[in-house]
């Protein structure tokens, strides 16, 4: 019998192991877009979503989100760094001359749009969560505060979500790392079925057209928030 | 019809290897790659130059010997052709040829366009069978086996063990070969007893050799002169992991 | 030197359980002491080496390809013969070895042939255990078809890559051996010779393909599985490796090679399209089973099938042989069509060609089901011609396919050297003058699996082997030998390339010694081809050197012996005064063209004894006996 470690190590273990962390953090994406979907109801419903979200049970549940998404993320990014360098290394000698036939650009940029994406998540969290740049817009401010309509005092995300993306540098770059991440999942989603050994013949050809799709709506319901107020239709 | 060639030259394993140009005049239509490389090599001997060196044996598409890249694709532009059934009738006067070996790490040059593919048989020797001794066998009819199930695992056992899956894709990965053998096994009643244990120890040793990981391109199955599908890679990978948490290998 | 031939007695039913009754044993534990050198690893050689070392054998397999997956076994297309009678349409033991028998055209060894047929079933279990996915019913049964040379459904067949799953089959096992440890398999490695201590064969000589290294390795047996030698007409069905080289140089130490005219002309191949051709490709004879074969009854007429009138076609074949029709073996079918080539009724390029057409095929069945039966080989024949199939008749002509002589064996497959035991193609045994459809297959895998795993065992049994090492002198001579004669070839440095000598001799063979001969062609073969030999050994050219992966040095030694073995190929031809399967004498036909055999001068195998290089071999005759099937002119009409 094989030791843990050693299949641990083994390429379709780490590859089943992105492919599952991949799928959550697609899960979180939607739950992340259908929040900030909320901006386009206006104040009251946003703010009282980012309260909610901070204090549910007791202020736990969002350290272990947090926590589950850090580990998901360290164990997908080290898997894909492994893996990559282990393809490379497969091939030391590269052909003078490639003609690609089925892989697409999605498929082959899954390193670059996935580096990319993780230092754009950075600068997200450094954005919003932490205020570390672009302070001057951050939620958490003196005097930016909000009262809910039951009178409670919370943090106004809703303005500085407008304020920030009424800065058009600010809005390009989210739009343009929004198409990053529609990339990215326009071929991991079937990927990641396939890697998890999804092998029924209704589900396959779905799950091969769904991926595309649902990337395009992950890219295109997050870059409507800030379009939407730099193009002054939420204010 | 006339052509230039770009040919990759190797002298030997551990020789620097380059791209060397050679044209050839007056090919016919009707020549299959493989006997235009016959002319041209016969001209070169003539001409006391050393030949191309290249794999190549049955010359009907199923001994899986031959192989090379061929204008960036593995047995070169037709769908489920090897290399050997590919006819010049497929180029056109004046076209440039770029003729190139497997490249892999698990597949080291030996020379030319040959290369050293010993480490399919050695996956093959992890689990690519069914323990039965001659003389164990009971009556071939004793244990019907669905024609869909036949069927499935007679697609997954056409494969030649060529490699082009290796050559095609990007990380230079075994899968769909190893996951051919591991598909064939696995869709028959036979194969069932040593399911387990077979998927875990091949894939080990795919990785062992140097194979890349699967980042599922499907150039694999795009490139197969047998058509197989990258389906089984799932069914593979779903055994696999199967029996990493089975424990029971 | 008489030939023993050690056929059991008793009833032929009985013939091969008695001799395992009586065959000595090995004590399991003594069994690992025995090393057994296993040359070539397509179906009997891989079988054998696999199953040799499940009985716990030490095996050395070698094979000068790069895998053992990739012998010329595997190209076979149509499947492979068993008498299950599971179609229940009148199949048995007995039928599958009288069909044999009189395939062979009364010219094979009945007890062989009897066991072949009992083992024929075995076959079928074991392959099927292992995995090898032959078709199946809807009910989940084991599908048959039928094929030339027989009126029963007993060929068992997966798609059209039968050869190749069985081939699969076999190799996985072998695998399994070598990953246990109980096989060493050489790949790259060619046999230069075979070394015999004390009149025993005890080793072999190989050149490492890829370092050049000659070098002698030593054992208890040695087990040639090295196939046939169709391609002394350069231009067969095989693959471009096979070749002669492994049987011509046992047969250069000592062993009798037997029948080597007997050749197989398969009627459905691609015609040749141009000089340059490489190789000759076989459409599955499985084909006939749906097409017909035809040709104009016009001669020289060019009209493109389709505008050929019904009344105008000759289906030549349903018209000769009602029974058997397009299904007559394949010696009958093919000499018809050179017939009628010969006629001026050929058709395509340069008149060689027949049509082979399933138009009415697809009208009866549909598309469809004609695809599923042969759906690969008619894409196979498109992407080589160009034209499609399922429109225009495809064409047909026949190509040097199988080799039915060999090196002489016993009941034992052992050949008159001890220690030398022969299987599969590269022995003579089984199939007379003429091999039917789907049995070479079968043949191969009944001498590896169920055969020599029986026979070596008798005789490591009977003892009297001593320790021989790679120093002892007979090693060390023949080592020298075969450095000396690749360096010799590497200095001659002539002008002409091996290639085109090999062709030149191929055309000479084809001439003279092809499907049809007489005495005067034969005669003016054996005047030319040591011309032709003396030239070569003047003026072959073969760059680089011996100590690295040299494919002309390769090619060049292999036609070093085919250029010595066509002449005994030759002389076989033109002792044989008769005519019989692949063996046709011009001299020796009946009034309206079939074989005429000469039962009372030629009801024997001819084993050939070597005595050297251009001088005339010593005949040695092995009477046969038919004591079961009572001789009989073969008729299918």
């Amino acid at each position: 019998m094989k030791a843990f470690g050693e299949i641990w190590r083994s390429n379709i273990f780490q590859k089943w192991l992105m492919a599952l962390t991949g799928l959550l953090l697609v899960g979180f994406l939607l739950g992340h877009l259908s929040g900030n979907l909320l901006v386009f109801l206006g104040k009251e419903d946003i703010n009282s979503y980012a309260h909610g979200l901070r204090t549910m049970g007791h202020g736990m549940v969002i350290w272990i989100v947090r926590l589950g998404l850090l580990s998901m993320f360290v164990l997908h990014v080290t898997a894909a760094i492994t893996l990559s360098r282990r393809n490379r290394a497969a091939r030391p000698q590269s052909y003078a001359k490639v003609t690609p036939r089925k892989s697409t650009v999605a498929s082959r940029t899954m390193l670059y749009s996935g580096l990319l994406l993780l230092s754009y998540v950075l600068y997200h969290l450094a954005h919003f969560t932490w205020g570390a740049v672009h302070a001057g817009n951050y939620a958490g401010q003196i005097g930016w505060e909000y009262t809910l309509a039951d009178g409670t005092l919370v943090p106004d995300v809703y303005r500085m979500v407008v304020a920030s993306f009424q800065v058009p540098l600010i809005a390009v770059l989210y739009v343009l790392s929004m198409v990053m991440v529609g990339l990215h999942l326009n071929h991991a989603i079937a990927s990641a079925f396939q890697t998890m050994g999804v092998t029924n013949q209704r589900l396959v050809p779905l799950i091969r057209r769904i991926g595309p799709a649902l990337s395009f709506i992950v890219a295109a319901g997050f870059s409507a928030v800030p379009l939407a107020i730099l193009a002054g239709v939420v204010k | 019809m006339n052509l230039r060639l770009h040919i990759w030259r190797q002298s030997g394993p551990d020789a620097q290897g380059m791209l060397k140009t050679y044209d050839v005049q007056n090919v016919s239509e009707h020549m299959s790659f493989l006997e235009m490389l016959d002319v041209l090599n016969e001209d070169l001997l003539t001409k006391g130059e050393i030949p191309v060196a290249f794999d190549h044996d049955c010359r009907e598409g199923i001994c899986g010997t031959c192989g090379m890249v061929i204008n960036g694709r593995p047995h070169g532009p037709l769908v489920r052709t090897t290399a050997c059934q590919l006819h010049m009738r497929t180029f056109k006067d004046g076209d440039e040829i770029y003729i190139e070996p497997w490249r892999a790490r698990a597949f080291p040059v030996m020379r030319d366009l040959i290369v050293d593919r010993g480490s399919f048989d050695r996956i093959i020797q992890k689990g690519g069978f069914v323990s039965v001794n001659t003389g164990n066998a009971q009556d071939g009819n004793a244990i019907p086996i669905s024609k869909k199930d036949a069927d499935r695992a007679m697609d997954a056992a056409a494969c030649i063990g060529c490699g082009a899956c290796v050559a095609a894709c990007p990380n230079s990965s075994a899968m769909l070969f190893t996951a051919a053998k591991v598909g064939h096994l696995g869709s028959l009643p036979q194969g069932q007893t040593e399911r387990s244990t077979r998927a875990m120890n091949m894939v080990l040793q795919m990785d062992a050799e140097g194979f890349g990981a699967c980042t599922n391109h499907y150039e694999c199955e795009a490139a197969c002169p047998k058509g197989i599908s990258a389906e089984f890679i799932a069914q593979m990978n779903k055994d696999f992991v199967a029996s990493a948490f089975g424990g029971r290998d | 030197m008489a030939l023993n031939s050690n056929i059991p007695d008793g009833p032929i039913q009985q013939k091969w359980d008695k001799h395992r009754a009586e065959l000595k044993l090995v004590n399991p534990a003594n069994k690992r002491k025995y090393n057994v050198i296993v040359v070539g690893t397509g179906l009997a050689g891989a079988s054998a080496a696999a199953t040799l070392a499940e009985l716990g054998y030490n095996v050395s397999a070698f094979t000068y390809h790069d895998s053992a997956r990739r012998a010329h076994s595997i190209a076979a297309q149509g499947g492979i013969n068993a008498a299950k009678n599971y179609q229940n349409d009148g199949d048995s033991v007995w039928r599958l070895f009288y069909d044999t028998i009189k395939g062979g055209d009364f010219r094979a060894r009945e007890s062989n042939v009897y066991r072949l047929a009992q083992v024929s079933t075995s076959i079928i279990d074991q392959c099927v255990a292992q995995g090898v996915p032959f078709a199946r019913e809807y009910g989940g049964y084991l599908s048959n078809r039928s094929f030339g040379g027989a009126q029963v459904s007993r060929t068992f067949y997966a798609r059209g890559q039968t050869g190749q799953q069985l081939l699969i089959g076999a190799y996985q096992a072998l695998q399994r051996q070598v990953g246990l440890g109980k096989v060493k398999l050489h790949n790259k490695q060619e046999m230069m010779d075979l070394i015999v201590v004390d009149g025993r064969a005890r080793g072999i000589v190989t050149r490492d393909m890829v370092t050049g290294k000659v070098q002698s390795h030593m054992a208890d047996a040695v087990v040639l599985a090295t196939g046939g030698y169709g391609n002394v007409f350069y231009l067969s069905t095989n693959a471009m490796a096979c070749n002669v080289t492994a049987t011509y140089r046992a047969h250069k130490r000592g062993a009798f090679f037997a029948n080597p005219c007997y050749t197989q002309i398969h009627p459905t191949c691609i015609p040749q399209s141009g000089d340059y051709q490489s190789k000759l490709t076989l459409m599955s004879e499985s084909l006939r089973n749906d097409g017909r074969i035809w040709v104009p009854k016009q001669k020289g007429d060019t009209r493109s099938p389709d505008q050929i009138p019904e009344t105008e076609r000759d289906y030549y074949l349903e018209r000769k042989y009602p029974s058997f029709g397009n299904l007559s073996p394949r010696d009958i079918a093919s000499r018809a069509a050179k017939e009628v080539c010969d006629e001026g009724r050929g058709v395509g390029p340069g008149g060689l060609g027949v049509y082979l057409d399933f138009s009415d095929a697809i009208r009866r069945l549909g598309e469809k089901t004609i695809a599923d039966r042969y759906g690969n080989l008619f894409e196979m024949y498109e992407r080589i011609t160009g034209e499609n199939p399922y429109k225009v008749p495809m064409r047909i002509y026949p190509a040097v396919h199988y080799t039915m002589g060999g090196l002489w064996v016993d009941y034992n497959l052992m050949s008159n050297v001890p220690g030398l035991f022969v299987l599969g193609e590269a022995n003579f045994s089984d199939h007379g003058a003429n091999r039917l459809g789907a049995s070479a297959l079968m043949q191969g895998l009944a001498d590896g699996y169920f055969v020599i795993p029986y026979t070596i065992g008798g005789y490591f049994a009977n003892g009297g082997l001593q320790a021989v090492g790679n120093d002892s002198q007979e090693a060390r001579t023949a080592v020298q030998e075969s450095e000396q004669k690749i360096a010799a070839l590497l200095a001659l440095n002539g002008k002409r390339s091996p290639t085109s000598f090999h062709r030149e001799l191929g055309k000479i063979m084809w001439d003279k010694c092809g499907m049809a001969r007489n005495e005067q062609g034969l005669k003016e073969a054996l005047k030319r081809i040591p011309e032709l030999r003396e030239e070569f050994w003047q003026n072959v050219k073969i760059p680089g050197s011996g100590a690295e992966l040299n494919q002309s040095l390769e090619l060049g030694l292999r036609v070093a012996d085919f250029l010595e073995f066509a002449e005994l190929m030759c002389f076989d031809a033109l002792q044989r005064n008769e005519s019989c399967g692949g063996h046709f004498r011009e001299e020796y036909q009946t009034e309206d063209g079939e074989a005429k055999r000469n039962d009372d001068e030629y009801c024997y195998a001819a084993a050939w004894e070597y005595n050297g290089v251009g001088a005339t071999p010593t005949l040695h005759k092995e009477d046969l006996s038919f004591d079961n099937v009572k001789l009989a002119t073969r008729s299918y009409k």
